[in-house]
């Protein structure tokens, strides 16, 4: 898709306002991520601000098994089975954190999670088992060239690896799919099968009793539920998807830093698209990372893909560019000091804005216009309502 | 080897600057997180943006400091320019918190309490963007510390002095002198004052306090321009401390311990946040000399923090001296 319009007539704006292939994958494994967030921190209304801890599990554990550093599992493990291996461990880590953190609610609540994140990621920083250099995080070495496969493990026929360097091309029907084209496509399917996963799980009755949670917790008490358990399943339940987030980003990028996995800062990201997507919608904070991170590609520098800045520049011309605004600024070194590099500034505006006045993120607010999820009320505006 | 690192860390003189450096530490989180707990304590508003402004308040500190001190100033008045830097850092910041409140904050007083943590977390990014495209427009690196700012302190303070058998900086009792002023002044203004009582006693129950005839609405306002400028204040000092300094992720950097010392403490009471501030302070200091010492762990000083942190709230959820209801939402 991203290169037939690429070789459109509309090649400069298609450029200018899609982000790349490569965004698009980080899109959907962090989607997957803020998803894995919203399952809990929107659903029974208790924000896990140490949520990232499980993201960082799921990254060093696929990297860490791939150099052979995890003991039983050597570096032929299959991707699929290191992913899943990863969550287990999310889920036991999820499981010991939440056993002593959901007797607090709220703002403790908060602050215990984040408490026990950021004690593992100091650790993980100065842990030197991990990595050579642990500040900066391990990388993929030598045991393990070639790319992570998803698909069945074991059948050639049924998987394909990913990653930009390292990831299959594929022919089909006369063209030629780029690796990292077949990594949006496997990385999606993954986050496909996981997302539909955790919607069959907000829908079944355990997922009632977490929105009965959110709404009122002592009544779901007095009802006869035991909410404590409920709270500990679906912690154990986000943070095993979340680190399956956290493997597919690690395989496609077959490094990890501390700062990119564990830090705090990363659930705040997590949030962030929570939030602009809808919170406690389940699908909304995909669409949230995707607005999110096509707002910060669309400012970012003239690095890969398109953005503003080449697209005012070839716009206005040399000329505009070097004519004098205020004292001796030009116009082109105030639009790069305002564009390059600064889309935090935007989306943290965006971010701003969408908290005081569409407090339903873009999902939900959208639902609540037509009337439900799409699912149910565009066949119904269809065929009218007696289906 | 352990034993032997115990023996000397048990010596008069070890101990006794480890004794001084925690009171320093602890002066400096005391004025970090002030600022943070008096506006949770009073509006139940856990302000993310507190490491931002803590930051932004370093750099206007720095900035005054900058355009007044130049090599020949002498020491006594490098000192008395330190302190009208707080005063307008204080006062400029207050201002600004003011304005953020009334802006965007009142919108949102009738909400879950969780949109004030976003909405602030949101203020943060922009915020800090903000600082960091003012520094690319004077060429000032984000990431490392500010170097002229720091070159501003006079030189008696990078030096040694010894009490007893004890050397500690001269850096150390100047920010234990401010810490002890910053705690006396904001005690004295919240149990002398009239205002102080308004505070206290919004804090307590701000419906029947708004109902004796207090403007609450005023005094949420008052207490978040202070906050914000006792954040503004808090940076300034930062800014010639070398182990912190003027820099971009000086906001993270101060936000997490800020919030370790207002959870330990209990949220909303301020002699918490004082002692609480102690055990902190004094916990990094002790750790901080075995990681130089015995220990080869690089991050175990802030392991220990936040391990503090998990272990307070598991075994007293509502801190040292919190009460339950207080910030129980």
């Amino acid at each position: 898709m991203y290169d037939v319009l690429l070789n459109s007539p509309v090649s400069a704006e298609a450029q200018t306002l899609l982000p790349t292939v490569e965004t698009m994958v980080g899109v959907l494994y962090f989607g997957l991520f803020a998803i894995s967030f919203d399952f809990v921190s929107g659903y029974t209304g208790y924000l896990s601000f140490g949520h990232a801890v499980f993201y960082g599990t799921g990254a060093y554990t696929v990297i860490l098994v791939a150099n052979g550093k995890v003991p039983l599992l050597g570096p032929g493990t299959p991707f699929m089975l290191s992913l899943l291996v990863g969550g287990l461990l999310a889920v036991v880590l999820a499981i010991l954190v939440g056993l002593v953190s959901f007797r607090l609610s709220g703002v403790y609540f908060a602050m215990i999670t984040l408490g026990f994140a950021q004690v593992l990621y100091v650790f993980v920083r100065g842990w030197d088992y991990v990595a050579n250099n642990p500040r900066d995080g391990p990388a993929v070495g030598p045991s393990h060239v070639e790319g992570f496969q998803i698909g069945v493990p074991g059948v050639d026929q049924l998987s394909l690896a990913i990653g930009v360097l390292t990831g299959d091309e594929v022919s089909l029907l006369g063209s030629t799919l780029s690796s990292t084209a077949v990594s949006y496509y496997m990385v999606g399917l993954v986050v496909l099968g996981c997302y539909f996963a955790m919607q069959r799980i907000i829908h079944s009755p355990f997922g009632r009793v977490l929105l009965a949670i959110r709404e009122n917790e002592e009544r779901a008490v007095a009802v006869g539920y035991n909410t404590y358990l409920y709270k500990l399943g679906a912690f154990a339940i986000s943070g095993f998807f979340a680190a399956v987030a956290g493997g597919l980003f690690a395989g496609f990028r077959r490094s990890a830093s501390p700062e990119n996995s564990f830090y705090f800062l990363v659930t705040g990201d997590a949030l962030l698209a929570s939030i602009i997507g809808g919170f406690g919608t389940l699908a909304g904070p995909l669409y949230g990372r995707l607005f999110d991170e096509t707002v910060r590609e669309f400012l970012s520098p003239a690095g890969q893909g398109g953005g503003l800045l080449p697209y005012l520049r070839a716009l206005l011309g040399q000329e505009t560019l070097d004519a004098a605004v205020v004292g001796n600024e030009t116009v082109g070194g105030l639009i790069d000091l305002l564009l390059n590099g600064h889309a935090s500034l935007y989306v943290g505006i965006v971010f701003v804005l969408f908290v005081l006045y569409v407090p339903d993120g873009l999902l939900g607010t959208l639902r609540s216009r037509v009337g439900g999820t799409f699912a149910e009320a565009v066949p119904a505006r269809i065929w009218g309502d007696d289906r | 080897m352990i034993l032997e690192a115990l023996a000397d860390f048990l010596t008069v003189s070890e101990l006794g600057g480890v004794v001084v450096n925690g009171l320093a530490k602890s002066a400096l989180y005391v004025m970090i997180a002030s600022g943070l707990t008096l506006i949770f304590g009073l509006m139940g508003v856990l302000n993310f943006a507190h490491g931002s402004l803590t930051m932004v308040g370093a750099y206007l500190g720095g900035l005054l400091m900058v355009v007044t001190v130049s090599g020949g100033t002498p020491p006594l008045t490098r000192l008395a320019l330190f302190f009208v830097a707080v005063v307008v850092a204080f006062a400029l910041l207050s201002v600004l918190g003011g304005a953020i409140e009334t802006t965007i904050i009142r919108p949102l007083y009738d909400r879950p309490p969780i949109y004030q943590i976003l909405l602030t977390f949101g203020l943060t990014l922009v915020i800090e963007e903000v600082v960091r495209i003012v520094l690319d427009v004077y060429g000032l690196q984000p990431i490392s510390d500010w170097q002229a700012a720091l070159a501003t302190k006079p030189q008696f303070l990078r030096e040694p002095v010894a009490l007893g058998p004890v050397s500690v900086g001269w850096m150390a009792m100047f920010q234990i002198l401010l810490g002890t002023l910053t705690v006396a002044g904001i005690w004295a203004f919240l149990t002398k004052t009239r205002y102080g009582l308004y505070i206290r006693a919004g804090s307590e129950d701000a419906e029947m306090a708004s109902a004796l005839g207090i403007d609450v609405r005023q005094v949420f306002t008052v207490v978040f321009a202070l906050g914000i400028g006792l954040a503004g204040a808090a940076g300034t000092l930062l800014m010639w401390d070398p182990t912190w300094g003027a820099s971009v992720p000086l906001a993270a950097e101060t936000l997490l311990p800020a919030f370790i010392v207002v959870i330990v403490g209990g949220l909303g009471t301020f002699r918490g946040t004082v002692v609480a501030a102690l055990v902190v302070g004094m916990t990094d200091a002790v750790t901080t000399w075995w990681f130089q010492n015995a220990i080869e762990f690089t991050g175990l000083p802030e392991l220990v923090l936040f391990l503090v942190l998990v272990v307070t709230l598991i075994v007293r959820p509502q801190g040292l001296f919190g009460v339950e209801e207080v910030g129980g939402h």
